[in-house]
């Protein structure tokens, strides 16, 4: 989740309130206070309210939520003057465009530094890292309408952002840090997305970087905005989101034509919702007219549309609210979860353990009474550990991760007995006697069961041991057994024995082979059992 | 007082000789003088006898020492090697020159002029030549010499002395009984009444046991095992289910975005083996792509049924509940599932690529988000935490979302886990028309707050001693 840092001098102009009330309040509205540091709170906010990712769209929250305020903001658009076209050789590479112009504003450094803060974290969420939208600010003045969006190539030169030298398109790609870090996305396209003025000044290279032409500085009054990007109803949001901002920073909005219809559209949305589904989901009583006052201190409209029903007209930058439950959520907001009393309800129901859930637990009984300690292993393990140092080939039905983060966790365990042998090894210095055991899901093909082993260490672990704990334990579990000459590598021959119940083996024990035993790096005889509870099925 | 049959042999032997060494001692009693001195220790804790604990330190000569002392040190060495006179060069052959020649200068047996060396005459033995055959009795100067020079070095030696005391007298005086004592008592000895004639050897009681360690249950399961009681007294139902699941259940069920980062390599560890979509998934589709018969929009764009049967380890208990539900739509349902999940993270301490997850959901036709609430607040404080709180949350697929913080003295409020009501895009594909409570919590975050751990890696590669040390009734904590 973005980190969204909020300049207190700037953030208390706007709001109208104290740093401290501020800082108190805000978790209340649904974010993390990261860090409080001496000029500015960086602040967490989650991935669903992209509107609060500026200092203004705080601010703007935050006078609802005091009460200082109340109702949405208004944001008027003049009509749009200047063109902006899309060309179709962009159609299969970055199709969509949207602008705005803001005119009049006077951006301090705090602004500006919150402007660019918006921009990175919506590139981050809304954006995907820029693939999906790609944001640019620009200085108007520094350039001559129309603009144009087109497929431009790799050839064509300017001189890019903190640059002072010309350089080609894919020059910028190769060298310019940010053509690092973005090329990946438009990379092996024909034509690379540029935007241009009627003189041919480049004025971004659309995701990857701006000109250095249309910098925005503090002396900037009149701003151009381009967002491009591979999604219509993304890119409209990040205008909607920077727009509204740049107008509370005190601009005005001026459309754009982009392919002859104006851009962008700030009128909020409409929904009618029903005051009773809100309070049967929140489980409160509220009537028509505090649910209205509440959710306009969440900065809505509302108005009067017939009993039991609130008109709400949703502020253009809320690009969370997808469905009723969307309002209802910010109605408890609103209300205060702290002010929401908690209750449970009357009718009870009836638990039940799960049957395998239930027979591990029985499981875990007899390998207690049995003198065994219990042992929680990873379930991800590696080829090393799962066959290798076991003797045995690989199960075919083994599941790999495809990106493993380390060479110790590359498959999902078929076995539990390797992984008692590696705690083993990490134990070796702990006095003797150790019996482990560990009853645990493991993976073969796509589908889990479970299985159970134990191991016993100490100068005396012998075939013997083993044979009484297994005699024990199929006793316990009520199975009738026979045993069989086992060909399992992992342990000595002549000193092992598979488990039959049945007719069908479902398991393993035995004296551990000594190779085996050097290759965990034990160095004291290990007697074990292994049975496959899925093979009880 | 009560005294084994060894402490009353000894003691009468005491009241003979009064006082003695133990090595007299064990001549006598045909014991260990090992054995006679633990005797004596447990006479003296009655006040019966004193042990007395002399040491001495001797000297004693190193090997180089003992050498010497047959050899001559190496000036006396050097310094036979040669008539009245010799040249320095000549005498630096000698295998003690460098050592020796200092040595006889400073004892002033020989002069050096020029380069020759000159006998003055008296070389009569030094004080370290004579130290040699009797090193235990030697003035502190030449003992510091002895020890410097490495020919001798500190022996401690220890002598004990066991004496009677005035109550030792009286209570022998008083008569003591030797009666044989029994260490063993036999299935014989109680059939045939024997026992009632033995007197069986009394133990010390001060003396620790050797430890034994009982076979039991993992601290972290007890902790699992806590959580699941409590639940099914709450009246949940235990789900169990696969630990791989399609990207379908994972995510798209869930309404995870398919563009969504967490889907991502980098995040979610994914398999090359591919899933089958369930009957009904068209209509997780339509919820995507534009909010299905329900009052969402949804995402917009196209859904990829290709991106949905990926497979994936889970990231959540969560695709097992929406299974549970789209197989059980209709209320009441009230269930649970503690398992593993697996998240793409890099092993430290406080972040393992796999760990427990606790899920609990409610379907009923009259529970409301208070009830959510109310079920988090008896939950946590049937775990110990009495004082719960509620802060606003986002959830890809819960709204309202909540994250419940819990008061822990020394750490403040604390996060531990999230909840909310399944999104209607959730529920809706599976016609499930009643709201699902639902709320998560990370069981190892308890575990490291209830136990104290600062490494999470420590309940799954344990440390044997570890699950040895860790009572089964005390590791509530004080929370």
């Amino acid at each position: 989740m973005p980190v969204v840092s909020l300049p207190y001098k700037y953030l208390e102009r706007l709001t109208g309130a104290d740093r401290k009330t501020i800082i108190d309040r805000l978790p209340m509205i649904g974010c993390d206070i990261e860090r409080i540091l001496d000029e500015q709170v960086d602040v967490e906010f989650f991935p669903d309210r992209v509107d609060l990712y500026s200092t203004e769209g705080v601010a703007r929250a935050m006078r609802g939520f005091l009460g200082l305020e109340s109702g949405e903001e208004e944001y008027p658009v003049a009509p749009a003057k200047i063109q902006f076209t899309v060309d179709e050789n962009l159609k299969d590479i970055r199709p969509y465009l949207g602008s705005a112009v803001i005119r009049n504003i006077s951006l301090d450094n705090e602004a500006i530094i919150s402007l660019m803060g918006v921009q990175e974290a919506l590139h981050w969420v809304v954006g995907r890292g820029r693939s999906k939208v790609a944001i640019g600010v620009h200085d108007l003045d520094k350039v001559t309408p129309p603009f144009r969006y087109f497929g431009a190539p790799l050839t064509r030169k300017f001189v890019p952002l903190d640059f002072t030298e010309e350089m080609t398109l894919a020059e910028i790609m190769e060298k310019h840090p940010k053509g690092r870090d973005y090329a990946h996305i438009v990379s092996g396209k024909p034509v690379m997305p540029l935007i241009e003025d009627a003189k041919g000044n480049v004025l971004s290279f659309p995701p990857i970087i701006n000109g250095e032409l249309t910098r925005v500085t503090e002396k900037s009054r009149n701003l151009l905005l381009d967002v491009t990007g591979t999604d219509e109803r993304a890119v409209m949001t990040a205008v909607k989101v920077i727009t509204t901002a740049l107008i509370s920073a005190g601009g005005t909005c001026e459309g754009v034509f982009v392919n002859g219809k104006p851009c962008p559209d700030l009128t909020p949305s409409i929904r009618d919702v029903s005051v009773s589904a809100c309070n049967k989901l929140i489980g409160c009583s509220l009537n028509a007219d505090e649910m209205a006052g509440v959710l306009r201190s969440m900065r809505y409209g509302t108005e009067p549309a017939g009993p039991g029903v609130v008109r709400v007209r949703i502020p253009c930058y809320r690009a969370d609210i997808m469905h009723d439950w969307d309002i209802f959520e910010d109605v408890a907001i609103g209300y205060g979860f702290d002010n929401l009393e908690t209750m449970l309800p009357r009718a009870p129901t009836l638990g039940r353990e799960h049957p395998i859930m239930a027979r591990a637990g029985l499981i875990r009984e007899i390998c207690c009474g049995l003198g065994f300690q219990e042992v929680m292993p990873f379930t991800l393990s590696c080829d090393d550990v799962m066959y290798t140092k076991m003797q045995r080939p690989q199960d075919s039905r083994v599941l790999r991760v495809l990106h493993p983060i380390s060479e110790d966790q590359t498959l999902v365990r078929t076995d539990i007995l390797p992984l008692l042998l590696d705690l083993l090894r990490i134990n070796k210095r702990r006095e003797l006697p150790q019996k482990i055991f560990h009853i645990g899901d493991v993976v073969r093909s796509l589908e889990t069961s479970q299985k159970m082993a134990l191991a016993s260490t100490h100068p005396g672990a012998d075939f013997s041991e083993a044979y009484a704990v297994i005699d024990s334990v199929c006793c316990e579990m009520g199975l009738s057994y026979d045993v069989a000459e086992s060909s399992d590598p992992a342990f000595i021959d002549g000193r092992r024995a598979d488990i039959v119940v049945n007719g069908k083996v479902i398991g393993v024990f035995g004296e551990i082979h000594p190779a085996v035993l050097s290759a965990f790096d034990i160095d004291q005889p290990v007697s074990a059992i292994e049975i496959d509870l899925k093979a009880l099925e | 007082m009560q005294l084994a049959l060894n402490e009353k042999r000894l003691l009468l032997e005491l009241t003979k000789i009064r006082t003695a060494s133990p090595e007299e001692l064990a001549i006598v009693l045909d014991r260990p003088a090992e054995s006679v001195i633990q005797y004596g220790g447990l006479l003296s804790q009655k006040g019966l006898a004193e042990v007395d604990r002399d040491v001495s330190i001797r000297l004693v000569l190193t090997s180089e020492g003992t050498l010497y002392c047959t050899e001559g040190l190496p000036e006396r060495q050097l310094y036979d090697s040669f008539g009245e006179s010799s040249s320095i060069a000549e005498l630096n052959n000698h295998p003690h020159a460098r050592i020796g020649l200092g040595w006889m200068k400073r004892l002033g047996w020989v002069k050096i002029d020029g380069g020759s060396v000159i006998k003055t005459g008296n070389a009569a033995p030094s004080p370290i030549e004579k130290a040699l055959a009797s090193p235990d009795t030697v003035s502190p100067e030449v003992k510091k010499e002895l020890l410097k020079r490495g020919l001798a070095a500190e022996e401690e030696s220890v002598r004990y002395t066991i004496r009677i005391t005035e109550a030792g007298q009286k209570f022998a005086a008083s008569g003591i009984e030797l009666v044989e004592e029994t260490g063993t008592l036999t299935s014989d000895q109680i059939s045939s009444g024997a026992w009632r004639d033995l007197t069986l050897r009394r133990y010390d009681i001060s003396k620790k046991p050797r430890p034994v360690w009982p076979g039991k249950i993992h601290p972290y399961q007890r902790l699992i095992n806590e959580m699941r009681r409590i639940l099914l007294d709450m009246g949940f139902t235990e789900l169990y289910g696969s630990v791989v699941q399609g990207a379908f259940w994972n995510f798209d069920a869930l309404f995870q975005p398919q563009d969504h980062p967490a889907r991502e390599m980098q995040d979610t560890f994914h398999l090359k083996e591919r899933s089958e979509l369930p009957a009904g998934w068209e209509k997780v589709r339509d919820i995507h792509e534009h909010g299905g018969e329900t009052s969402s929009c949804g995402w917009g764009g196209r859904w990829d049924p290709e991106k949905a049967k990926a497979t994936v380890l889970r990231t959540h208990t969560t695709s097992l509940s929406i299974q549970h539900l789209a197989t059980h739509p209709n209320p009441p349902e009230k269930a649970f599932c503690i398992g593993r999940v697996y998240r793409r993270e890099t092993i430290d301490p406080t972040h393992l690529p796999e760990f427990e997850q606790l899920e609990g959901i409610v379907m009923d036709d009259d529970v409301s988000f208070r009830h959510l609430l109310g079920y988090l607040k008896e939950f946590y404080g049937r775990m110990g935490f009495s004082n719960v709180r509620f802060r606003p949350a986002y959830f890809p697929y819960t709204e309202p979302s909540v994250e419940p913080e819990v008061w822990i003295d020394g750490l403040g409020w604390v996060e531990l886990g999230g909840a909310g009501i399944f999104r209607e895009e959730v529920t809706a594909p599976w016609g499930i028309s009643s709201p699902v409570l639902a709320w998560g919590l990370g069981v190892s975050r308890v575990a490291m707050l209830r136990m104290g751990l600062s490494d999470l890696r420590e309940l799954y590669q344990s440390d044997i001693d570890w699950v040895r040390r860790t009572p089964v009734m005390n590791d509530r904590g004080d929370c």
